[in-house]
């Protein structure tokens, strides 16, 4: 074919072996100032607790032990609606127990989001109808919610269910909101020349498609937000990672606290990083 | 290459007008615009920025309203956006997350064409556009010239009856722009659709057209329409096609 197209191809080629080059030097060399940087963290740590009892400031060393304690000490895992108990290890059955109410919460609160964001975005009069009541709950924080989750659902998982899903619904609430109010008026012109003329089919084929940069921030933002949420709500609701951090320190055992707070780091860094490898496969259209 | 003249009607402008109205004033964008496109001929749009050139293929496309008068396509009034008309827009318009096959089969997973019926057309399209082989391709692969093919495609590929082009090389080099404009007279010569293009570049304008319908601005109106009659492939070095540039510069006011 023309000249341009291999020409094209070419310089695709040329940037992309370019590209890894320049990729695999940055990194090996970003690599190693991330080393060293958690090494005089750790370093730091370390020597500052030398000089400091357990209960003011415990070592990486006594926080590693104690993550290890409650990583083996047999526990049981109550299943819940079903009354089955299965072994399982401290660590463990808290971190389950705060799944419990972060996984359903973040679900509901995504949907319910990304829903009233496209309905309100795109359509001009259900935005006029709803923004009023958006401006004034908006910048209500998801925990002063929390006395209202005590009385209407108990000091348990639905209280903190909703905790989480009043978080992660404002947050993709906003980005679908943003993301459809953002679509080129061109690919609808282009979609409506072609043969859509319902709504329906416009928002699933080209608004949604369209603002799924948007979505995907926005869900990827809630992911690590509702887990912070999560563990605030715990505080009150009493289960779970979240109530461990605090009801341990509350008996000195600091250690045991930093141990569960470590999990909280853990538990964002592998689902952010899952989170992302599906970002980037369902957004590589993107440039 | 030359058509006889036809004698079948497939676009008629009469008595268009369009005004906009705002709080403090109105705008004339189209008074009164009366033209005809008969049924494959290729009718080139030209004129100076707000000749309302742009406010026109809207309103034959069926994105906007027409104050006055009307638009028929085929005898019937345009009413609002349908796929009898393919419209290829400057700035591309394709869907970035959808691949070059998939924006080609757009309008025909629509219609509710079967999967085998739609393939073979898009492959029949990419062909006929040269791009077989860049099916899988993302947009953002392509150059502007090979989005552009894409566009072209995508608007064919459920056969309408008039091809609307909006300055559809505008966005591409000058080098490609030649190139391009020999390979949409071959896919004019192979479809027989009716075109009609829109460009503010004269010789563009001439290179393409059979004739050329030179718009004058406050109000938006048509000033002449040229007979180009010059046979195909046309050379810019040509004097014949030097006097129809010189002459349709003169219209404008260039």
């Amino acid at each position: 074919m023309s000249n341009d197209q291999v020409g094209t191809e070419v310089a695709l080629a040329e940037t992309d072996e370019r590209l890894l080059d320049r990729l695999a030097a940055f990194s090996s060399e970003q690599t190693g100032l991330a080393v060293a940087g958690f090494a005089g963290f750790l370093a730091i740590w370390y020597v500052a607790a030398l000089f400091q009892p357990t209960y003011l400031l415990p070592s990486p060393v006594e926080v590693a032990a104690a993550f290890v304690t409650e990583l083996t000490a047999p526990a049981t895992l109550g299943i819940p609606f079903t009354g089955v108990e299965l072994p399982a290890t401290r660590l463990l059955a808290k971190l389950v127990q705060s799944l419990y109410h972060y996984v359903p919460g973040l679900l509901i609160g995504t949907t319910l989001g990304i829903t009233a964001g496209i309905a309100m975005g795109w359509n001009d009069r259900v935005d006029s109808v709803f923004t009023p009541v958006t401006r004034i709950l908006r910048p209500i924080p998801p925990l002063a919610w929390i006395g209202f989750a005590v009385i209407w659902l108990g000091v348990n998982h639905r209280g903190a269910t909703f905790i989480v899903a009043i978080g992660s619904f404002w947050i993709n609430f906003y980005s679908a909101y943003g993301g459809v109010e953002g679509v080129s008026n061109d690919l609808k012109e282009v979609a409506a020349t072609l043969g859509v003329d319902d709504d329906l089919t416009m928002i699933r084929k080209v608004v949604v498609p369209a603002a799924s940069p948007s979505i995907m921030t926005g869900v990827r933002t809630s992911i690590g937000q509702c887990w912070m949420i999560v563990v605030a709500a715990e505080l009150i609701v009493g289960v779970g990672v979240g109530y461990e951090i605090l009801n341990t320190a509350q008996n000195l055992a600091m250690d045991v606290s930093v141990a569960y707070m470590l999990v909280i780091s853990l538990v964002f860094l592998v689902s952010d990083g899952l989170f992302r490898r599906v970002e980037r496969r369902v957004l590589e259209w993107r440039a | 290459m030359s058509r006889q003249a036809q004698t079948e009607t497939t676009v008629a402008v009469e008595s268009l007008g369009k005004t906009y109205e705002s709080d403090r004033r109105t705008v004339e964008a189209l008074a009164d615009v009366n033209f005809t496109v008969d049924e494959g001929e290729f009718v080139c749009i030209v004129g100076p920025s707000g000749c309302g050139k742009t406010t026109l293929f809207r309103v034959i496309a069926g994105l906007e309203e027409a104050t006055t008068g009307q638009v028929t396509l085929d005898g019937n009034p345009v009413t609002g956006p349908g796929t009898d008309r393919g419209m290829v827009f400057q700035e591309y318009g394709l869907f970035p997350w959808r691949t070059v096959a998939e924006n080609v089969a757009f309008g025909l997973e629509e219609q509710g064409v079967d999967e085998p019926t739609r393939s073979a057309r898009v492959d029949e399209m990419l062909r006929l556009v040269g791009l077989d082989g860049f099916a899988d391709a993302y947009p953002k692969e392509l150059s502007g010239g090979m989005k552009q093919r894409v566009g072209i495609a995508r608007a064919l590929a459920v056969d309408p009856e008039l091809l609307l082009m909006d300055e559809p090389f505008g966005a591409v080099d000058a080098q490609t722009r030649d190139m391009l404009h020999g390979e949409l007279l071959d896919i004019w010569a192979e479809t027989d659709k009716t075109v009609l293009f829109v460009t503010h570049d004269v010789e563009e304008a001439v290179t393409l057209a059979d004739r050329v319908v030179v718009m004058a601005a406050n109000p938006g109106r048509v000033r002449e329409i040229v007979d180009v009659d010059i046979e195909r492939p046309r050379h810019r070095t040509d004097p014949v096609f030097a006097d129809y540039v010189e002459r349709v510069r003169g219209l404008i006011g260039e």
